[in-house]
């Protein structure tokens, strides 16, 4: 296991160290000043501007530069931001627990309802049921995320008045543990909703397809043969196999799930990272919009990672084929 | 030499086989409706997209079908013309990356060796940021303008393409068939362009399709952070004009979002067609089950 963990580390950094060579590429295509490319377009102190040039080395050879760019990033060292008059880790890591809460509520709800729509989709013996969450899943499937949440937002919260459009509540607040999430809740419910959508409608048609292929196998006649009864195959031997290609695509989804909160965060002022992206982009900030991108390499990256530990739980092959 | 009118008989039978599948069908129709609705524009729709048509912020009524916008145009006609940008998008942005996306995937399947390795790890590479985030990136650092977009569309999601066309070339190459072209010592233009790519193209196709709906999503999503060319009015740009007007115009959100939704159905709807119609026995599996 340990061993396991620490080829798939292996395969982990190498991907960071790429990301950011891309990075480094991308800001080399910005016209005019390299310390404005780095910084964005503000007005630079001279102060300012020799700390720049000192920490990238912007005197040296490209390839000097790509080396201290992806040496001080990996450090840790994002810069600091002129504009939040913040060091761009620390604006990250005040945002990142809040779109945490946000991405991983709403995949996790939205992963679960896709397992059982998909499952039920799959086996059910009614055709117009069959049918009807076909025809849910493809217009769900169509559905632009942020304008789920603002249909979402029309109805429910300017219609019928029941929810609060935006923001995550009051920022300072007294209550901690379950109250403090009480508080909140109101407020995530829409947004975790929008994500469950978009999510769930993926999962649940990934799952529906690998149900089907999982019915027809041996194994299935075998266990029907053997007389089980119909729950029994599905609880013992379909869904297990069926989970796969849904655990494949968890890493993958995830890294989907958290580009998706820069537009879900949008729509419903949700104070988190994709926010602090947005911000960004209009102020023309950009470190922090290099450190966003590289919070999300590193989440997929990390989420990448647990799927293959969990493949290496779920899948007995994986475990015996070391 | 290539028959001159070859390409357009396969085409042909390609949108006949299509047209056999029930989603196929709808897809195709909805597909050709947008297409010609949106290239029709001048003559379809009743102003021009940057005509005041009349008071802002009207509901739908009988002369604005879809009211008017914060502006003062009528949105139905700034959806047709929008919809010319989108699928514009939809289209260019696909076609680049299925010839990015096909050359590397081509290369990787069919040279194998170090070439694969170093090829598919790039593609790996681009495959672990959101294609959100990488567009968004380009866009923020080099700015927003429509050829720029449609190129950070294409590099985003051309890993995509590049997977389908490597894991056909890698199958491919070890089918008799080009044994025997290469026993015949065809060059290797010829076995690659002639002999594996017309066998390789059926699931490359279905992803073109899909590419193009990822990229309408895309790029709705870069319209709505605001992001989009300002010069070119786009369904996105709509939306992320009726976000401040959710309290009071929801015609402004809504219709664009229709249209994005219409759009994007109707291709995925033709990618399943395409996927049915290159794939017979797919077909025949879901006849067998449905039974």
């Amino acid at each position: 296991m340990l061993r396991y963990t620490a080829i798939r580390l292996g395969y982990a950094m190498p991907l960071l160290f790429g990301v950011i060579v891309v990075i480094f590429c991308v800001l080399q295509l910005v016209p005019g000043d390299p310390v404005q490319a780095i910084v964005g377009e503000f007005p630079v102190p001279p102060a300012f501007r020799a700390a720049i040039e000192a920490r990238y080395h912007l005197s040296d050879p490209l390839w000097l530069r790509l080396y201290h760019y992806v040496a001080t990033l990996l450090h840790g060292d994002l810069g600091f931001s002129f504009h939040l008059q913040q060091s761009v880790l620390s604006a990250i890591m005040e945002r990142a627990p809040r779109t945490l809460l946000l991405a991983i509520t709403g995949y996790a709800v939205g992963i679960l309802a896709g397992i059982l729509v998909g499952i039920h989709a799959a086996i059910t013996n009614h055709r117009a049921v069959d049918r009807a969450w076909t025809c849910a899943v493809l217009v769900g499937y169509a559905m632009p995320s942020f304008w789920v949440g603002q249909l979402l937002v029309i109805v429910f919260a300017m219609h019928l008045g029941w929810l609060p459009t935006q923001g995550m509540g009051p920022l300072i607040s007294r209550a901690n543990g379950f109250a403090w999430f009480a508080e909140r809740a109101p407020y995530l419910i829409m947004p975790v909703t929008t994500y469950a959508i978009y999510e769930g409608t993926r999962v649940a048609r990934l799952i529906k397809a690998s149900v089907t292929d999982t019915l027809n196998q041996g194994y299935i006649v075998t266990a029907r043969q053997k007389g089980l009864t119909r729950a029994e195959i599905i609880r013992g031997h379909v869904i297990r196999n069926s989970i796969l290609p849904v655990v494949t695509a968890l890493g993958y989804s995830f890294g989907t799930a958290m580009g998706g909160a820069v537009l879900i965060e949008t729509v419903f002022s949700w104070p988190g990272v994709g926010l602090l992206m947005i911000d960004a982009i209009r102020m023309r900030d950009n470190q922090v919009i290099v450190g966003v991108v590289l919070f999300v390499a590193v989440c997929v990256i990390l989420m990448n990672l647990i799927v293959d530990l969990l493949y290496f739980w779920l899948d007995p092959r994986i475990r015996l084929a070391r | 030499m290539l028959h001159p009118m070859l390409p357009l008989r396969v085409l042909l039978s390609t949108l006949r086989g299509v047209a056999r599948t029930q989603s196929g069908r709808v897809g195709l129709v909805i597909v050709l409706l947008m297409v010609t609705l949106a290239t029709a524009a001048p003559w379809v729709a009743p102003n021009g997209p940057l005509d005041l048509a009349g008071a802002a912020l009207q509901s739908p009524s009988r002369i604005h079908p879809m009211g008017t916008d914060n502006v003062g145009h009528d949105l139905l006609s700034v959806v047709l013309y929008g919809g010319r940008a989108s699928l514009a998008i939809g289209f260019f942005a696909a076609l680049i990356a299925f010839l990015i996306g096909g050359t590397i995937g081509a290369l990787a399947g069919y040279l194998r060796g170090p070439v694969e390795l170093v090829l598919m790890r790039i593609a790996e590479l681009f495959q672990t940021l959101p294609v959100v985030i990488v567009v968004l990136f380009i866009v923020a650092v080099l700015g927003a303008s429509f050829w720029l977009l449609i190129g950070a569309v294409a590099l985003a999601i051309w890993p995509l393409e590049a997977r389908i066309v490597y894991g056909q070339f890698v199958t491919m190459s070890d089918r008799p068939f080009v044994t025997a072209a290469r026993a015949a010592d065809l060059s290797t233009a010829h076995i690659v362009l002639r002999e594996i790519l017309p066998n390789a193209l059926p699931p490359v196709i279905v992803q073109v399709a899909l590419d193009a709906s990822l990229a309408i999503l895309i790029s709705a999503g870069l319209g709505f952070l605001g992001l989009s060319d300002p010069s070119v009015p786009s369904w996105g740009e709509l939306l992320n004009r009726g976000q401040t007007y959710l309290d009071s115009a929801w015609w402004m959100s809504v219709f664009p979002g229709v249209a994005i939704c219409i759009a994007v159905l109707g291709l995925n709807l033709l990618a399943d067609g395409l996927n049915e119609a290159g794939n017979p026995r797919a077909l025949a599996t879901t006849a067998r089950l449905q039974a």
